[in-house]
């Protein structure tokens, strides 16, 4: 008896034969997507691994945080705001304004959008952090029309968030986001009266206190930099058509 | 007869699907970002300064000065009590207000002395029907802590004084 020729199963090899052609057409999409990205790129490449954030304080780099080319970051994150506020000897007075001049410069290679994030706090004289002392009496003169906007969603007494508007280019430094800094007069009204035999005397309760400005900076590429921001800071924002400034949702 | 479903295909199918997905998730997350941040904190040194008349007798009359000792900056004011009358002839800085004080209008910063606020008068005759050749003129000088106002003006706040005073 002749034996019967098994049939060759044409569905199965057809189906294995398309997952295979979508593999390979997904490997060759993806290389070639990837060779088109560093090809196109490639002297901007250098440039796109150099993102670079510096806070500024009255004209001082105060921190910075650049990535370089050889794929190291660079520079200090954590710097010291109020250093130089007062002079030597000089107590701070409350209703005085002192100078207290913010600003961001771009110390990368590539264009970036930027944002600060300040926030203001009171710390006893052991240095634990009072959150019954009100935030608002340490005020920032928060400069207008200088192109940073404030997130009025995200911001609090204690928090303020401010976005810069504009891209801002490599080697730019921003407007001043902030001129001055002062504590409100009204902590002079905050008086303990003691008497001590026939001597009155008055003890300010804010005396030994400290207050605290705390300064972040965040910086994002802008290409695509709608899809960029979410994905970094969380927030919807409208990015202009070409692409170079942003406004607030 | 019931075809036998083949699963390799399906499985090489599917494979691929995540491989072409993933090759997309990898280009959404490559965003350039960095951050900085820094911080400050400065110390309240709050408190009330002292002051100390300085008053010197001749035959002019009655030289006061103010002396800040302390450590803060403050404003001075001065009244002057007296049985006798008395005039004054103050040195630049120093203004009559309406309340009988004279104020020291500047602001007197901590280890500062105010110019003279001369306190003149006329000896009474002793001879005479109510005279006497004893008598008292009082200073009572308060000084007041600097602060500053909404324009930023340093500005007296007189409802937070320090009282001491001098006789003679």
């Amino acid at each position: 008896m002749r034996r019967k020729k098994k049939s060759f199963p044409v569905k199965p090899a057809l189906l294995l034969g398309a997952a295979g052609l979508l593999l390979l057409g997904s490997t060759v999409g993806s290389t070639r997507a990837a060779l088109t990205y560093y090809s196109e790129n490639y002297s901007a490449q250098v440039d796109m691994s150099s993102i670079g954030v510096s806070l500024l304080e009255n004209g001082e780099t105060v921190s910075s945080r650049d990535y370089t080319s050889d794929g190291a970051w660079e520079g200090g994150t954590e710097g010291t705001l109020l250093t130089n506020l007062l002079g030597e000897g000089e107590k701070i007075t409350p209703g005085k304004t002192y100078d207290e001049k913010l600003s961001v410069a771009n110390s990368g290679n590539i264009d970036t959008f930027v944002r600060v994030i300040l926030t203001k706090s009171w710390q006893d004289g052991d240095g634990a952090k009072d959150t019954t002392l009100s935030p608002d009496l340490i005020e920032l003169g928060l400069t207008e029309g200088s192109g940073w906007v404030q997130a009025d969603v995200e911001s609090s007494p204690e928090r303020v968030v401010l976005y810069y508007t504009e891209a801002l280019a490599p080697g730019e430094t921003t407007e001043d986001l902030c001129d001055s800094i002062r504590i409100s007069h009204e902590v002079a009204n905050q008086v303990t009266k003691v008497t001590e035999g026939n001597t009155i005397r008055y003890v300010y309760d804010y005396s030994g206190y400290s207050f605290t400005l705390d300064a972040e900076v965040d910086a994002v590429q802008t290409h695509n930099a709608q899809d960029a921001i979410k994905s970094a800071w969380g927030v919807d924002v409208n990015i202009s058509a070409d692409g170079q400034s942003l406004s607030l949702q | 007869m019931r075809r036998k479903w083949n699963k390799k295909p399906v499985v090489l199918a599917a494979a691929a699907l995540v491989l072409t997905a993933s090759a997309f998730a990898d280009d959404a997350m490559a965003y350039f970002t960095t951050y900085s941040s820094a911080t400050g904190s400065v110390t309240m040194d709050l408190g009330f300064t002292e002051t100390v008349p300085e008053e010197e007798v001749d035959a002019e009359g009655k030289h006061v000065r103010i002396a800040n000792v302390g450590d803060y900056d403050c404003f001075v004011r001065v009244k002057v009590f007296s049985v006798i009358e008395v005039g004054y002839e103050p040195s630049e800085g120093w203004t009559q207000g309406s309340d009988g004080y004279w104020y020291y209008e500047p602001v007197l910063a901590a280890g500062e002395t105010t110019p003279e606020l001369l306190i003149t008068y006329e000896l009474p005759d002793a001879s005479e029907e109510g005279g006497t050749d004893e008598f008292d003129i009082i200073v009572v000088q308060e000084c007041t802590p600097v602060v500053y106002d909404e324009a930023g003006n340093p500005i007296p706040d007189w409802d937070n004084v320090i009282i001491s005073e001098g006789t003679e």
